[in-house]
């Protein structure tokens, strides 16, 4: 297991596939898989030239980048200079990028072929992959199920073999909440790691871009591609050339993995049944199982739903009517309406105190208990999602909806990083097993879900 | 009747780039929306670069400049003030929490001090913006209402502007650089904010506007409601924005895309000792140090490089005589050309050259006065530029023939003169100013009709 990436990455080196062929591949997969699953808002048409240029390269013997001819697919709301950054909205459905996102220049430099924009839930408001205005992704991996969100696009891509890496972006669970279901991997990066310059806002301050993959060596080294320092922007950690893929290991002895009673309590008994049985793999790996408490975990979920509104509230300002042509609030579906309606009522002056400080408080308390543990043992394991994906078309009040956040929105409000692999199935559904690190533990959250892919 | 104003000021900083962008600042200078870049034209996605560390150093400089105290080792949050306006081009604006708090000049409190960027202009006309200002640094000085006059108001105003300029860290207020908010009360009365002043004499005239509306009001027993106006320059009058219940809430949160500003002690010392010395302060030491009076003192630090030049010339010759020139003549010539001291081309030596010849006499001020404008003009030696000009003084026995012809063909008023006419002597002098080319010095010439006219009787 796991060794598909590496593979099709010797094999477009030793010229026994070349990058056009790679491409063309993913091309003929995309039109005739995507008209069922829509995981494409619109694919690259320039990936053939792109992919020609990269075989150009090989035939000539010169070095490659590190991603060369491996066709990407990067959520519509990373900026690719010349294809639409639409964010799934009526709002920048005719919004072509004028720049390419710092992660997209990285890619592009490691030889990455950018073979087209995913779909997501509208401007990344939603766990399910059903608010897009460009219509729902269907579940590759559970047909007639929903393949979660908001990266719904990219981890159906990945999973339906339509691409062989992609990009999300992860707010609250956004990357790993479509992983578990769609049973790939994915990574939502340490805050401040992946530079956001390009990324199109959802809450700028929980915000991350991260890999989905069908594997771990797929996300460890799409992740080292983008992650580190871009000095042309603000809020980064001060990391320079990071490198995962090339020191996976398996091995866990004298590893410490945290789980805490907290998840069981918010968790569909059947998905924990799962999880359950991978602790107990872990154990026999030799890694000591140590339980930790996280009596606050799920008051990280309103908090949440404050602040990513306060900031979405602002962050859309821009989209006025004026630059982009509709005015968000005259063409947003519901769900991102909510959003900047709730932003735009708890971010008055007069309450200032009671919503938005408060909840910032409970972020504090939230990162303190989460880093706290993270002291105790090397990296927290459990369920990603506490309910099994519902049927597409199914009705949700939004706070059924907003119940998929519990286990993965706390991550992002502790700034740490954390990783999803499929641990097992429900009825024939993938369920995931998240595994969140320490700030920068990214290289012990790899070493524990390669250790569990390299058995199954 | 009691009153009190006070002020917000904004001025451009002089910074080559913009505050969170690589963008130059000149935007007069260029094509509309050239020096634009996605961050300071909001482009979905764009992330602001790390704020430009020249304009927050430009900030702590004024800071200090108006006594303020930095604040040191704690977060300066960058804040968005979010408001709707075709020149924002992401819907708010990028403000600073206090980067200096509790100044003073001249007797005013400065509340505080803090950084700002620029949004675009937006021309409602035509329906169009242009982004090349959007993003340009600003700082704004945030007084108490200290002022209780329309003339204390412009005087301290004046006073501003004149430490701002003096600072070499703001744009010279012209195009519009520099923004006043003015806010005036009266006893009894609301808070009445006005916004839209570009000058000093904008400002001064809104308050005086302002005094006699609310004045009015209140004699009629009407309530003066707390509101925003706007001041119409073409029309010397403000006209309501919108009154305090309506007023906008900005909903301020801190930016998350930047981390906060936090400036070190260190950082704060090395700024304090290489800052311009603040005119307040320069004019009492030109005053001691010299020996000058405080009204020369006062007119050569209006300008920085006034007073620059005038303290390397002081090194050279008489204090006192450099500074009745640069008070005096200078400041006319400069002024009359329309000319700031700093685009004086000539060097101090020659102005020192030329003030030398009138100590020894050699000209007359009157002379000196055109060598200086030619000097402003044209600078060369002073010498040449006399001879140039054709006003080498005129030898003693030229002078007086001169005289005596114009006393022979003026009998009329000679005779005038000596019947009592004082006049008469004025008329005969202005003929032999105008013989003589004006190269010989009326002094001279008055002296020497009078002692022939009453020698000859």
């Amino acid at each position: 297991m796991g060794e598909v990436t590496k593979a099709k990455l010797e094999a477009i080196r030793n010229g026994e596939l070349s990058a056009v062929e790679n491409i063309r591949q993913a091309l003929e997969r995309i039109s005739k898989l995507n008209p069922k699953i829509n995981a494409f808002i619109e694919p690259n048409h320039n990936a053939i030239s792109q992919a020609e240029a990269v075989d150009k390269k090989l035939n000539r013997g010169e070095r490659v980048g590190k991603l060369a001819g491996l066709a990407i697919g990067i959520k519509s709301n990373i900026n690719v200079k010349g294809l639409r950054a639409t964010c799934a909205s009526r709002t920048l459905e005719g919004y072509v990028a004028t720049y390419n996102a710092e992660v997209i220049k990285r890619i592009l430099r490691e030889d990455g072929i950018i073979i087209g924009m995913t779909n997501m839930d509208e401007f990344a408001c939603g766990s399910s992959g059903e608010t897009s205005a460009f219509g729902v992704t269907d579940n590759p991996a559970a047909p007639g199920h929903i393949p979660g969100g908001s990266s719904s696009g990219s981890a159906a891509a990945v999973a339906a073999g339509m691409c062989d890496l992609s990009l999300g972006s992860d707010t609250a669970g956004s990357i790993r909440n479509p992983a578990s279901h769609c049973g790939v991997v994915g990574v939502k990066p340490t805050y401040g790691l992946v530079p956001r310059q390009g990324l199109i806002d959802l809450a700028m301050s929980l915000d991350q871009i991260g890999p989905f993959a069908p594997d771990v060596y797929g996300v460890a080294l799409l992740l080292e591609v983008i992650a580190g320092f871009n000095p042309n922007e603000c809020v980064m950690l001060n990391v320079k050339g990071v490198s995962y893929a090339d020191e996976l290991e398996a091995e866990l002895k004298g590893m410490r993995i945290g789980t805490s009673p907290k998840f069981r309590e918010l968790t569909d008994p059947k998905i924990m049944e799962v999880i359950d049985s991978a602790i107990e793999k872990f154990h026999d790996f030799g890694a000591e199982i140590v339980e930790v408490e996280l009596p606050h975990l799920e008051k990280g979920l309103p908090a949440y739903y404050l602040i990513m509104s306060v900031e979405f509230f602002s962050a859309t300002r821009k989209f006025d009517g004026r630059k982009y042509g509709k005015r968000i609030e005259d063409v947003c579906g519901d769900e991102v309406m909510r959003r900047i309606l709730r932003g735009q009522y708890i971010s008055r002056k007069e309450y200032r105190g009671k919503y938005y400080q408060r909840a910032l408080q409970v972020r504090t308390i939230i990162r303190e208990e989460l880093m706290a543990a993270l002291e105790k043992v090397d990296v927290i394991v459990g369920p990603t999602v506490p309910k099994l994906p519902h049927k597409l078309g199914t009705s949700l009040t939004p706070m059924e909806m907003y119940a998929y956040d519990y286990l993965t929105a706390p991550t992002n409000l502790a700034s740490i990083c954390g990783g999803v692999i499929k641990a097992g199935e429900v009825d024939g559904i993938p369920v995931g097993l998240q595994v969140q690190g320490k700030m920068l533990g990214e290289g012990e959250m790899f070493r524990v879900l390669r250790a569990y892919e390299a058995v199954e | 009747m009691k009153m009190l104003i006070g002020f917000e000021v904004h001025q451009q900083l002089t910074t080559e780039r913009k505050m969170y962008c690589d963008c130059p600042t000149n935007y007069q200078d260029v094509k509309p929306n050239s020096n634009v870049c996605p961050i300071c034209t909001g482009m979905p996605g764009s992330k602001p670069m790390p704020p430009n560390e020249r304009a927050v150093n430009a900030a702590i400089e004024i800071a200090l400049l108006f006594g303020c105290e930095v604040i040191t080792d704690k977060p300066i949050y960058i804040q968005r003030k979010h408001y709707d306006y075709p020149d924002l081009p992401s819907g708010y604006q990028r403000t600073s929490l206090p980067i200096g708090l509790n100044g003073e000049l001249q007797g005013v409190r400065i509340r505080e001090v803090h950084m700002e960027e620029d949004p675009g202009q937006y021309d409602p006309t035509l329906g169009t913006v242009d982004y090349n200002r959007s993003g340009v640094p600003l700082v704004e000085i945030v007084t108490e209402p200290d002022m209780h006059s329309p003339e204390e108001a412009r005087r301290f105003l004046r006073q501003l502007v004149r430490v701002l300029e003096y600072s070499g860290k703001v744009r010279p207020e012209a195009g519009g650089a520099m923004r006043t908010d003015t806010n005036i009360s009266l006893e009894g009365g609301g808070r009445v904010e006005v916004k839209n002043i570009n000058s000093v004499k904008g400002a001064y005239r809104a308050i005086k506007f302002e005094i006699v509306r609310q004045k009015s009001k209140l004699e009629r027993g009407e309530p003066v409601t707390r509101e925003t106006r706007a001041f119409l320059e073409s029309q010397k009058i403000t006209v309501s924005m919108r009154v305090k219940e309506l007023e906008e809430d900005y909903r301020y949160i801190p930016d998350p895309d930047i981390f906060p500003l936090i400036i070190d002690n260190a950082r704060v010392e090395a700024i304090r000792a290489s800052m311009v010395e603040p005119p307040y302060l320069r004019e009492q030491r030109l005053v001691e140090q010299y020996g000058i009076e405080p009204a020369a003192a006062s007119v050569i630090v209006s300008e920085r490089e006034l007073a620059d030049l005038f303290e390397v010339v002081a090194e050279e010759i008489d204090p006192k005589l450099a500074a009745i020139w640069f008070r005096t003549k200078l400041k006319k010539v400069l002024n009359y050309m329309k000319l700031r001291a700093a685009d004086v081309r000539f060097t101090p030596k020659q102005i020192v050259g030329l003030l030398r010849m009138v100590d020894k006499g050699e000209i007359t001020p009157e002379q000196g006065e055109l060598v200086l404008r030619e000097l402003v003009k044209r600078p060369s030696d002073p010498r040449r530029l006399l001879q140039k000009l054709g006003l080498k003084r005129l030898r003693p026995a030229e002078l007086r023939a001169a005289v005596a012809k114009v006393i022979r063909a003026n009998p009329g008023a000679v005779k005038d003169y000596l019947a009592g006419k004082e006049e008469a002597l004025h008329f005969l002098a202005g003929k032999v100013i105008k013989l003589t080319h004006g190269r010989a010095d009326p002094r001279k010439i008055v002296e020497l009709l009078r002692a022939k006219i009453v020698g000859e009787k």
